[in-house]
């Protein structure tokens, strides 16, 4: 941020400055990067803008019509419990082609954990951070920290406290590793 | 980016079904894993059977190798961590054929 300072009347010009005086390393190796791939011909700059556009601008609505009609549709809701993948093009997403513009989705399966009265499920991704981010959007950045991602597999009920959520010990809770599937889970 | 071809791109026979109970392999990483530490040695149940697809060692170097079956492998939280204080809870993830051996109970 640029600081502010008072001007004593000399007169002096002031030159056009960065918003941002400092970027960050992974901002750096993600331009460089991104350089490096469009001069190899593995993808246009078009084509990283237009998928840009389209990671920023999704959000849950996609989820929210999903589970909707999970609980005013029996019929569909088990037929997304038992392919969650093949479901979701009844709600217009397909994960094999999720932008609508051609790139490939790193994601292509896709299953739905219901909740009961005795059986609460929550999901992370230890290993990276994998997120069904053609039905809910991008993930929430606590969802992407270390802190979250190692401290709820072995602490799941005392992070689930932190956010609000007391389980009581006869309930089973039922933690989801993402490792290669997406996970959802919504409540029956 | 071109794929490089490995010679076997046939189908590994699928060695478990849902219920068995399987032990996760502690295998060097050679360059890359998606077998968490913290389940590896460990025993859990065969929750399901999902897909067949790449092996993440293959798949994250986009060699076209060999496909295998996934599984949903189930694990007790008191077996996966000392002193875990609830008997009911349980841990889910995800792993291809290779990574698991047979345990006989």
């Amino acid at each position: 941020m640029n600081t502010a300072h008072t001007h004593t009347g000399d007169g002096h010009e002031h030159k056009a400055a960065p918003m941002v005086e400092e970027i960050t390393d992974y901002e750096v190796l993600e331009i460089a990067v991104r350089e490096l791939a469009i001069e190899h011909g593995l993808f246009t700059a078009e084509d990283h803008r237009r998928f840009t556009e389209w990671a920023e601008s999704v959000g849950p609505a996609a989820g929210s019509r999903l589970v909707a009609k999970a609980w005013t549709d029996p019929a569909f809701k088990a037929r997304l419990l038992e392919d969650g993948t093949k479901a979701c093009k009844e709600i217009g997403i397909d994960w094999a082609e999720p932008t609508g513009v051609g790139t490939p989705s790193d994601y292509t399966n896709f299953r739905v954990l219901e909740d009961t009265p005795t059986l609460h499920h929550v999901i992370v991704c230890t290993l990276c951070s994998c997120y069904p981010r053609p039905l809910l959007g991008m993930s929430p950045e606590w969802y992407r920290s270390t802190n979250y991602r190692r401290r709820l597999v072995r602490w799941p009920r005392e992070v689930l406290i932190e956010f609000g959520l007391i389980l009581p010990r006869a309930t089973w809770e039922s933690e989801w590793s993402e490792a290669q599937l997406q996970f959802v889970r919504r409540r029956g | 980016m071109k794929k490089n071809k490995t010679l076997k791109t046939s189908d590994t026979p699928a060695r478990f079904k849902v219920g068995d109970r399987v032990q996760v392999r502690d295998m060097p990483n050679i360059f890359y894993s998606r077998t968490q530490n913290y389940v590896r040695g460990v025993t859990g149940t065969i929750a399901a059977c999902t897909y067949k697809d790449l092996i993440p060692e293959d798949e994250a170097f986009d060699h076209d190798g060999r496909r295998e079956q996934y599984y949903i492998v189930r694990f007790r939280q008191k077996d996966l961590w000392e002193e875990y204080p609830f008997d009911n809870d349980t841990l889910q993830t995800e792993f291809p054929d290779h990574w698991l051996e047979p345990v006989r109970n």
